[in-house]
């Protein structure tokens, strides 16, 4: 037995599941439908996916859910997770199951579907017989994952870097590596079963002043770890910035970007596909904004070319929203899409080339550290502050990048802390960034964050 | 462990391992250590250059050390934290703004930690430490707080050593500068023990202490064991139990180089501590319960047979796990929810057997946290760990 089904074997031999059957899940995985990996769709589909975000603790919801979201004609359905879960907490994840399917209350804001188990998640993913994608936030998924992939769900978010920095305090990062290596290896080898599984990376990040460049380097670096451990249907993602020329510059970025390193690093034969998330900023209160900043990022996704939009609703101000907000949601922005065709394709030499020079700054740093394995360099150069998120909560960031929009709304960077990018990069940066008299950058970034409101 | 001799120098046997094979040799005391080694193993020393041997030592029984902070939640933690990964044991810590109230240790103190603020912070110390320190027996004193109270503590304490402070000023800990000075002084205190001494006539390595050297062995072992993280390794011993365990298993705002921390219980052990022992299990409120199921009397605690010494082994499981689960305040709490492994080294993996140790801690298990069932169970019975990270291939960078 390799030593990856050993500690398979110790993983799954959890206090909350069901008698874990390896054999069964792999027969199930090997005659499972196309239609449910995401892999098959990406390369089946001649539009962009719509995919939304939800999850209820209960199946019941879940399942209704599902139904709201077919009959809106969706193309992915999630499957959000909630917090307990997140943690590893499945003994409070299990009490508050039962207080909510006792008194018909969500005492938890996602599906804890560790509790509820392969067996029965998989009847309702079989019957719905489209993707599902798994939307978590764990830094340890390891059984998350495992029950996600014998439920029928072969599309897995998150990443070691992208669920843990902007998700958590004080995970130990090494760790997050090591446990999300174990998620990749797991998704390679049921890849070689049937269609391959899909990883998909969160480029959202804390969803506040990201620069690209960091969103685009920890998106490349997501997807190199991803594949080096065998996983050949990958996709990057980033989320609105509030600029539609920015959006549309770093497309083209990544989407250059990714092929090259991807082939650079011997990955010529893994499919690579964008992932385009709405604003995922503080939303207005007014809901008709609201529909025009969701519309609006049903535009931007088309003219990027995005494989896959992410949608939000017009309730996002308010909380989890209702399965009949979600459903119209998903809709609208399928109708919006229906009038998108054939876009003529946009750039912008001088964004673009000032922005591939950052990710390759910051990724040559990151390669040229001394480490012997991919994930101890990219760890040893967050640690260093060589990428470094803005807003994260987790102590091992750096916290030194300030950014701030320039007059067009672009992100920029004001405060490089130990970004390993040119001086040229930089100044680049600075000089597009107008500050009015006497206003103070701490006003100014609470305004950019508040920029949709 | 290709072309390397490791030999480990315990209290009361020494283990030696080369080319995959670990011999355990039992201590002649009318000898000392380097003439009993030679004794058994000179042929074998023989055939290795000195810079191919490498050696670790828990004989000496270790440095002690008194902490003084100023806060529980910063300075304290971060010097904890510290001393106990560089294989210290810890004889008490004092808060500073209660230092008045807080009794003297009576017994020689190798070394005393002073630590208290951020670089930027004034007038932290006064001479309230002053007149602690006078009553205090000590033999090394070193500063790791705010560089501002360094003139003062430099004029009134002789021979202070002050080194980088532990918290930096984002708050965060730096162990660097502490952890090599501790370590080195570790090996000064070797230096100072004529049995260990003469090890450098054998090695050109520097001899460390042994919990150090287990702590470095971790990231390695799930190489050479079926061992999943998040795991402990609990190290139960004739005077101390040492429990090393995954970082990701305590929720608190340390950032070390290490994956895994140290915590030392200095009176749970089975021989030299069994007194102790005794008295914490006897204060337990689970222990008759334990004991019943374990199907023994209350008796069995002051008797001396094979039988007493595994039911001793036993509770000493159980309670150090017990000190560590949220039902037990104490400096660590431990997340023993989402262990998925758990492994036995030291004394106790020569005398019980895997069902007694599943045994207990499935008990343990049903008990208090009200599981149906245990994280794997692994006995180190080769006493092998240590070997996975005395020769350095573990430190990565």
């Amino acid at each position: 037995m390799s030593l990856l089904q050993r500690e398979r074997e110790i993983i799954v031999n959890n206090e909350y599941i069901d008698r874990f059957d390896f054999e069964e899940v792999e027969e199930f995985i090997r005659g499972a439908s196309k239609n449910l990996f995401i892999s098959h769709k990406f390369k089946t589909a001649d539009h962009m996916l719509v995919q939304p975000r939800g999850g209820f603790p209960t199946y019941d919801k879940v399942f209704q859910l599902y139904k709201e979201f077919k009959e809106a004609n969706v193309d992915v359905l999630p499957l959000t997770i909630d917090s307990n879960t997140r943690l590893n907490d499945y003994a409070s994840a299990k009490k508050m199951l039962a207080l909510s399917e006792e008194n018909d209350v969500d005492m938890l804001n996602g599906y804890p579907l560790v509790n509820h188990g392969y067996r029965t998640t998989r009847k309702m993913i079989t019957h719905y017989d489209t993707p599902v994608s798994l939307r978590h936030g764990t830094p340890d998924a390891r059984l998350l994952v495992e029950t996600a992939l014998a439920s029928g769900i072969f599309e897995i978010e998150g990443g070691p870097i992208t669920y843990l920095l902007p998700y958590s305090k004080n995970f130990p990062m090494d760790k997050a590596f090591l446990y999300w290596k174990y998620v990749e290896r797991v998704c390679a080898k049921y890849s070689e079963l049937n269609e391959p599984i899909n990883r998909e990376s969160f480029g959202p990040l804390s969803a506040t002043l990201q620069p690209p460049a960091i969103v685009i380097v920890i998106q490349l670096l997501e997807m190199l770890l991803s594949l080096e451990e065998g996983v050949k249907s990958f996709s990057v993602s980033f989320s609105q910035t509030g600029s539609m020329l920015q959006d549309i510059v770093s497309s083209n970025v990544i989407k250059k970007l990714a092929r090259k390193y991807a082939d650079r690093f011997g990955h010529e034969d893994a499919t690579i596909n964008l992932v385009y998330h709405q604003w995922m900023g503080a939303f207005p209160r007014n809901k008709e904004y609201s529909d025009s900043l969701i519309n609006t990022s049903t535009v931007i996704a088309a003219m990027v070319g995005a494989d896959k939009i992410i949608t939000k609703t017009r309730n996002e101000a308010f909380g989890i929203p209702t399965k009949e907000a979600n459903a119209m949601a998903v809709a609208n922005v399928k109708y919006t899409l229906g009038m998108l065709k054939g876009l003529p394709t946009v750039g912008d030499e001088e964004e673009e080339e000032n922005l591939t020079n950052e990710v390759d700054e910051i990724l040559e740093a990151v390669f040229n550290d001394g480490a012997d394995t991919l994930w101890r360099k990219v760890f040893n150069s967050i640690k260093k502050g060589y990428i470094d998120i803005p807003f994260s909560p987790h102590i091992i960031n750096a916290n030194e990048v300030i950014t701030i929009r320039d007059p067009q709304s672009n992100i920029r960077i004001l405060k490089k802390g130990k970004l390993p990018i040119s001086e040229k990069s930089f100044a680049y940066e600075r000089s597009k960034i107008k500050l009015a008299e006497g206003e103070r950058v701490v006003d100014k970034i609470i305004q950019d964050i508040g920029i949709m409101l | 462990m290709s072309s390397k001799l490791m030999i480990d120098i315990g209290s009361t046997y020494f283990k030696v391992a080369q080319e995959g094979e670990i011999e355990q040799y039992f201590r002649d005391f009318n000898k000392n250590i380097f003439d009993d080694l030679s004794s058994k193993c000179a042929s074998l020393i023989e055939q290795y250059s000195e810079e191919n041997i490498h050696i670790c030592s828990s004989a000496n029984g270790g440095l002690s050390t008194l902490i003084i902070g100023l806060t529980n939640s910063f300075s304290l933690k971060y010097a904890i934290n510290i001393a106990f990964n560089s294989g210290i044991n810890i004889i008490d810590t004092v808060l500073y703004p209660k230092i008045e109230q807080e009794p003297v240790p009576t017994e020689m103190i190798d070394v005393v930690i002073i630590v208290g603020g951020i670089d930027s912070v004034e007038n932290v110390f006064d001479e309230k430490l002053l007149d602690y320190l006078d009553r205090v027996n000590y033999q090394n004193i070193v500063y790791v707080g705010t560089k501002k109270s360094t003139p003062f503590l430099q004029e009134n304490i002789e021979n202070i050593v002050v080194l980088e402070n532990v918290i930096s000023d984002k708050l965060k800990i730096q162990e660097e500068a502490l952890k090599t000075y501790l370590t080195d002084l570790y090996q000064a205190d070797i230096m100072g023990k004529e049995d260990i001494k003469q090890l450098y006539g054998i090695t050109t390595n520097q001899i460390f202490s042994t919990p150090y050297i287990v702590n470095r062995s971790l990231s390695e072992i799930s190489e050479h064991m079926d061992v999943a993280d998040p795991f402990i390794v609990v190290d139960i011993g004739g005077a101390t139990t040492d429990i090393h365990y995954s970082r990701d298993l305590v929720n608190d705002n340390i950032l070390t180089d290490s994956g895994y921390d140290r915590l030392v219980f200095k009176k749970l052990g089975v021989f030299k501590s069994r007194e102790s022992l005794v008295h914490t299990a006897k204060n337990n409120e689970f222990v008759f319960e334990l004991l019943e199921h374990l199907n023994v009397t209350e008796n069995i605690l002051e008797e001396y047979s094979e039988k007493a010494t595994r039911t001793l082994m036993q509770l000493a499981i159980f309670l150090v796990l017990y000190k560590v689960s949220k039902h037990h305040a104490s400096y660590i709490e431990l997340n023993l929810e989402i262990l998925n492994s758990i492994v036995l080294t030291g004394g106790i993996t020569k005398v019980l057997t895997q069902e007694e140790v599943d045994d207990i801690i499935l008990f343990f298990y049903k008990k208090i946290l009200h599981f149906h069932h245990a994280p794997k169970i692994l006995l180190d019975q080769n006493y092998e760990i240590w070997t996975y990270g005395i020769t350095g291939s573990s430190l990565k960078e």
